[in-house]
Formats: structure tokens, sequence, C-alpha cells
């Protein structure tokens, strides 16, 4: 048994972009996003929207991990390069995170309305799905049937789950609430092949990713095989190891955050 | 594959113990076709309804199943290999059967303070409208409890 990497090494602090809630995002940020999103959609390489989308589920090879021990790094790695693609067009803008225990109103407003305030397409509620994405042919987008409410996780649910000791038990259970999301939203996003192109995937995956990472700090002792940490996420460049201090991939989930200015001596 | 699905009757842990926690482990749970909710109730006569929910006095648990769909390669590339290599370190094939643990700790607290010894295990599968889901496939359920 190996230790795992500390994450209380808060490299870089100054400079950690801060992941927020999707319900509390202030309107510039709420811009921004939606501005990234647009932007890489415009781009049919690499870069681009369908592509990040395309390689979660089709075309094949699907290479997202579902039900075996990469569930969760293998989805923070998936989450980092694809923020990083939207970075790339809009400095600084971070995903959110769609808090699901809140059952009164499912979705978070930002992705459920079809159009913005402003009257405009709003590209958080749908996305094309490119061709070699689509389970049929007239699939051209992304669409969602939410069904019984009760398949979303509670704050009771989440916060047993946060309990278990051993990793490879709370990622198990961590993995059954999130199925439970998914046959939620339905549509689109209630099959694999198709999940990563509706716009709510990315934030329906970062609060996994976020509790995941609250998992981290109520057991700051956890330990973790060394075989388990060499292990590759493939098709990205990283290890479990890599993905397991969030402040070394540049983010955080503080939900407050408040600075003064030091001493002037350091 | 099944809807729904009734164990032989399980031992509960031994009452002069206290117990810590108690899971249920499915092995072997297929992933290749819907998503669906497998509800489980521990105790739950024979009459059982295929709507009783987390209301049900022998409600103890759900886990849920994020389905593959279907098969959009071509011939053979959703079938798992039965046999593999020790030398092969490719990633496991994407249908290999997965487990699902299930903490029924007050459920089994239930039953042992009702001075039952042994328990039945139900589960039944239904899609996120409520239809009945005949998705539910696994090899193997246990009973672990850790003191």
């Amino acid at each position: 048994m190996s230790v795992a990497p500390a994450i209380s090494g808060r490299r870089a602090s100054v400079s950690l972009r801060h992941r927020r809630s999707a319900r509390r995002l202030s309107k510039g940020q709420l811009t921004d996003l939606r501005k990234a999103v647009t932007k890489t959609q415009r781009i049919g390489d690499d870069r681009g929207y369908q592509y990040w989308a395309g390689v979660h589920g089709l075309p094949n090879p699907q290479s997202c991990r579902h039900g075996d021990e990469l569930f969760l790094p293998w989805h923070r790695a998936y989450l980092y390069f694809f923020e990083k693609a939207l970075q790339d067009q809009v400095a600084g803008v971070t995903l959110p995170w769609w808090d699901w225990r809140d059952h009164s109103e499912a979705l978070p407003a930002a992705y459920a309305r079809a159009r913005t305030a402003e009257g405009k397409a709003n590209p958080l509620y749908s996305s094309p799905i490119q061709p070699s994405g689509r389970r049929q042919p007239n699939e051209r987008r992304t669409w969602r049937e939410p069904g019984d409410v009760d398949w979303l996780p509670s704050a009771n649910q989440v916060t047993q789950v946060r309990a278990n000791r051993d990793y490879f038990t709370f990622q198990n259970q961590l993995e059954s609430l999130h199925n439970g999301v998914h046959g939620y939203a339905g549509g689109t996003m209630g099959a694999v092949a198709t999940s990563a192109y509706d716009p709510i995937f990315w934030a329906h995956h970062c609060m996994i990713d976020r509790i995941w990472y609250l998992w981290q700090l109520d057991h700051p002792g956890a330990r973790l095989p060394a075989r388990y940490l060499d292990l590759a996420l493939p098709p990205f460049p990283m290890t479990v190891r890599d993905t397991l201090d969030v402040t070394a991939l540049g983010y955080d989930y503080a939900a407050a955050t408040a600075a003064v200015p030091g001493t002037g001596n350091g | 594959m099944v809807d729904r699905y009734r164990s032989k009757a399980l031992e509960l842990p031994d009452p002069e113990h206290k117990i810590d926690r108690v899971d249920l482990a499915f092995y072997g749970v297929d992933h290749s076709s819907a998503t669906y909710e497998a509800r489980i109730f521990i105790g739950a006569p024979r009459s059982l309804k295929r709507d009783a929910g987390p209301d049900h006095p022998a409600y103890a648990g759900s886990f849920y199943v994020f389905g593959h769909d279907r098969c959009y390669g071509e011939e053979g590339h959703c079938k798992v290999p039965e046999k593999r290599d020790p030398f092969d370190l490719r990633l496991p094939h994407h249908l290999e059967p997965t487990t699902e643990i299930v903490t029924v700790t007050a459920a089994i607290e239930r039953l042992l303070a009702d001075g039952k010894r042994k328990a039945v295990v139900d589960v039944i599968a239904r899609d996120s409208e409520g239809k009945a889901s005949r998705a539910l496939d696994f090899t193997q359920l246990r009973l672990l409890t850790y003191r």
C-alpha cells in the first residue's frame, strides 16, 4: 500500500480557479461559460466540443470508464482536458457543478431554459450531435426526458456515501448515485454512448468530482494501492496518481474565498 | 435478464454481536443494456408489489445501473472475453460485469430486532418512468457484515 498524494499542498493557491455551483453563477460567469461553449461548438477539430463529447461515447472507441475502478480518476482527467479546451476560448472560465441534491428545481435554470434572458439560443440547453456520435441518423441534437425525481440523490444519501472510509467502496457507491442522475435526465444523457453531448453532463460530473474532492478532505489518510496509482487513463496522458491532487490541476471547489494582502516581505 | 429477483433465504448476522455495518454486494452485474434502478427489499413477503418503494417497511436501498444501451460496433465488439491472458495489459473490456455495493445496516438491524434469523432479498428493476426493466442480471449476491 502506498499513501495517496496529499491534497493539502495548496500549490499555486493564488492562481487556483474555483469551480462554482451552477445555481450561483454571476451574470458574467454564466456569460463566459456560454461564450466558451459556443466557441468550442464552432471548432470542428480536436479542440472542439464535438471532439470532446465523442471521447466519452460515440464514435467508437468509447473511452470512458464505468463500472470499474477507474471511474473517478478517468472522469477527473476528462473534465480537466475539456475545461482546458474551454479556457483556450475564454480565459479563466471554469466548469460549474450541478447540485442535484436540491430536488425543488431539479435542473439548474442556466441549463433548463431553451433561451437566455436576452432571448438568444442557450448553448447549455442542448447541443448538436455530430453524425458519428448519433445512435440514430435523426438524433441531430441532444434531448432530455426527466423522469422520477427520486432518482436524484438526496443530501442524506451523499452524506452516507461520503462516510465510507474505503476508497473503492466510496467510488462504487458514488458511481451508483451518478448512474441515477443519468437515468433521471434521460434522453441523450441516459446512455453512455451519447451522454457527454448534453451540456448538463459536464455539470453533473463536476458534482461527482466535487464529492470525491470533499471525500478526500474528509479522509486525508486514505491509502491506495501502488498498482492502482500507476494505472494509465487513456486517452489522457495521466495516471491515477496525477489526478489525486486537484490543486495540482489548477482548480478547487471552495464555496467562498476571501483574501487580504500579506506582509509584503515574502 | 429479468425485471425482478427473489433470493433464497440468507442467514442474518449473529444478533449477539454488535454490528458496525452490513453491505449487500451484487457481483457480476451486467450493464450492457438499459439504464435502470434496482430496488432492494429484505424480508418482504412473497406478495411484494412491483411498484413498492422507499416507504415499504422492507425497503433497504437501491442501486442504479448506467446502461451501455446496445452495441455500436461490429459483430463481437461488445462480447466480453471469457478468458484473459495474464500478460494482457490492456484495460478491461468496457462491458466487464461490475459490482454494486449497497449498505443495508438499518434494514438488517430492524430484522434482528424483530427476532429474524434469516431473510430473503427481493430486487425489482424499473426504468425512470417506473416501468419494469428486464435488464437485471448478476451472478451472485452476498451479505457482508462488519464488526
